[in-house]
């Protein structure tokens, strides 16, 4: 935790020396409190997750966030005194070249981008459930982060749709806070706006535990005119393979929370995961597993959120039911006080 | 038992104690661009639209963004979301205007 704390402190003191008034570094990112009953087990995580962005002139960026987490549970799973532990992960710490739209370089500890809910969709403030999918660590296994370098930008940019790419290479860690995977991969998408339609495909190649090829694909749809989000990835790998669809609607004509109901959100999930032939660490269930969840998110007013989901998870091994509440102060301001000019 | 309640009620007052206090002072009226009142106050804005598409397909935008804020944001948005040419221009404009 020290470490962790250490680089983060570091990190914003140089960008404290190296940027100008205009080059404001933010800290955004989430205070959570979530509990968790799964098959009567229940669990308290308090979670901060700062997020420092401290732009250099208009080419150069520094990225990091940490999550800094409690685990609480009973002894005896179900029953007894409960026990837990505090401690820190550095999920990305990242210096980004912004050369034009068509390119950006990035060196460091970064998100794997393998389809898009590592990348986007798994910020405690963001996610609209918070459990996982269950093929979450297919692609983004040992700690969802590599370390290496990565180019990504858009490729080609039409009117009406765009096509983006990202290509990256990571070498193994299994330094405590910092572990990573060695792999090589890559993802392409179409973006088409004016739809809100978003299609794409990754691909891996791990190299280690004996070399193996992992795939998926995802797609995103969020129509203009109703609030709504749907999303879905697939993905494949030796060890399993699986899929999630999720919706999530607000309970209103239009985006936007002005009204008190508008502020409801409702959220379903189906997944179904297949087990293949396990490989080591891949932390995939060790039999076929089905699960629906159903969730309520109500968006309070100053950036605070409550969630509620119960999920239902079939599966040879055992059905359970999961329970979780949640909730999230998300945090945005500038690094240190001054006027804007 | 009594400890977790502790810790639960701790992080529930702490949690809406930053909440309420960020609030007045991150948010002078003047220097504040409120996203929500933007929004109503120009549907067709283009700027509005592709704010919508690029950022608002993976979170809601936050209650306000000030403009000393709005340079780190974008950039960070940059790289996360791929913005075109085209998208970052309109954005800027629309959060900073």
């Amino acid at each position: 935790m020290k470490r962790i704390l250490g680089a983060l402190i570091a990190l914003l003191g140089f960008a404290t020396s190296v940027c100008s008034q205009a080059d404001v570094p933010i800290l955004s990112g989430a205070l959570a409190f979530n509990t968790s009953t799964t098959a009567g087990a229940t669990s308290f995580t308090p979670t901060l997750a700062p997020v420092l962005v401290a732009p250099v002139g208009d080419h150069w960026l520094f990225e990091g966030r940490a999550q800094l987490q409690g685990f609480f549970f009973q002894q005896n799973g179900t029953s007894g005194p409960y026990t837990g532990q505090f401690f820190a992960t550095l999920d990305y710490a990242q210096v980004d070249y912004i050369a034009n739209p068509h390119l950006t370089v990035t060196v460091g500890r970064f998100l794997t981008p393998f389809n898009i809910y590592n990348e986007r969709f798994s910020a405690i403030w963001i996610a609209n459930l918070q459990d996982s999918p269950i093929i979450f660590t297919i692609g983004t296994r040992t700690s969802s982060a590599s370390n290496g370098g990565m180019l990504r930008g858009v490729l080609v940019e039409r009117p009406n749709w765009l096509l983006n790419y990202t290509a990256y290479f990571s070498a193994a860690s299994t330094t405590e806070n910092l572990q990573a995977g060695r792999a090589a991969g890559g993802r392409i998408g179409v973006f088409m706006p004016n739809a809100g339609i978003e299609v794409g495909a990754s691909y891996q190649r791990f190299l280690q535990n004996g070399d193996f090829n992992v795939a998926g694909t995802y797609f995103a749809w969020q129509p203009p005119q109703i609030p709504l989000d749907v999303r879905a990835e697939y993905a494949h790998s030796p060890g399993g393979q699986g899929y999630w669809l999720e919706g999530a609607m607000h309970i209103a004509k239009s985006r936007g929370t002005s009204t008190w109901l508008s502020r409801l959100q409702t959220v379903a999930r189906v997944q179904q995961y297949f087990k293949g032939t396990p490989t080591p660490q891949d932390e995939l269930p060790a039999a076929d597993v089905n699960q629906f969840d159903f969730g309520l998110n109500y968006y309070l007013p100053h950036d605070v959120r409550l969630n509620g989901s119960y999920g239902r998870q079939y599966s040879s091994l055992g059905n359970a039911n999961i329970w979780n509440v949640q909730i999230a102060y998300r945090f945005l301001f500038p690094a240190w006080p001054g006027e804007h000019k | 038992m009594k400890t977790w309640f502790t810790i639960l009620f701790g992080t529930l007052l702490l949690t809406c104690s930053l909440a309420m206090l960020a609030q007045p002072q991150d948010q002078p009226p003047a220097v504040k661009t409120p996203a929500s009142t933007v929004h109503k106050k120009s549907k067709t804005n283009d700027g509005e639209q592709r704010f919508q598409a690029n950022c608002g397909r993976c979170h809601n935008p936050p209650e306000a963004i000030s403009p000393r804020e709005v340079k780190a944001v974008l950039q960070h948005m940059r790289v996360r979301a791929m913005l075109s040419a085209e998208d970052e221009k309109l954005i800027l404009k629309y959060l900073a205007p």
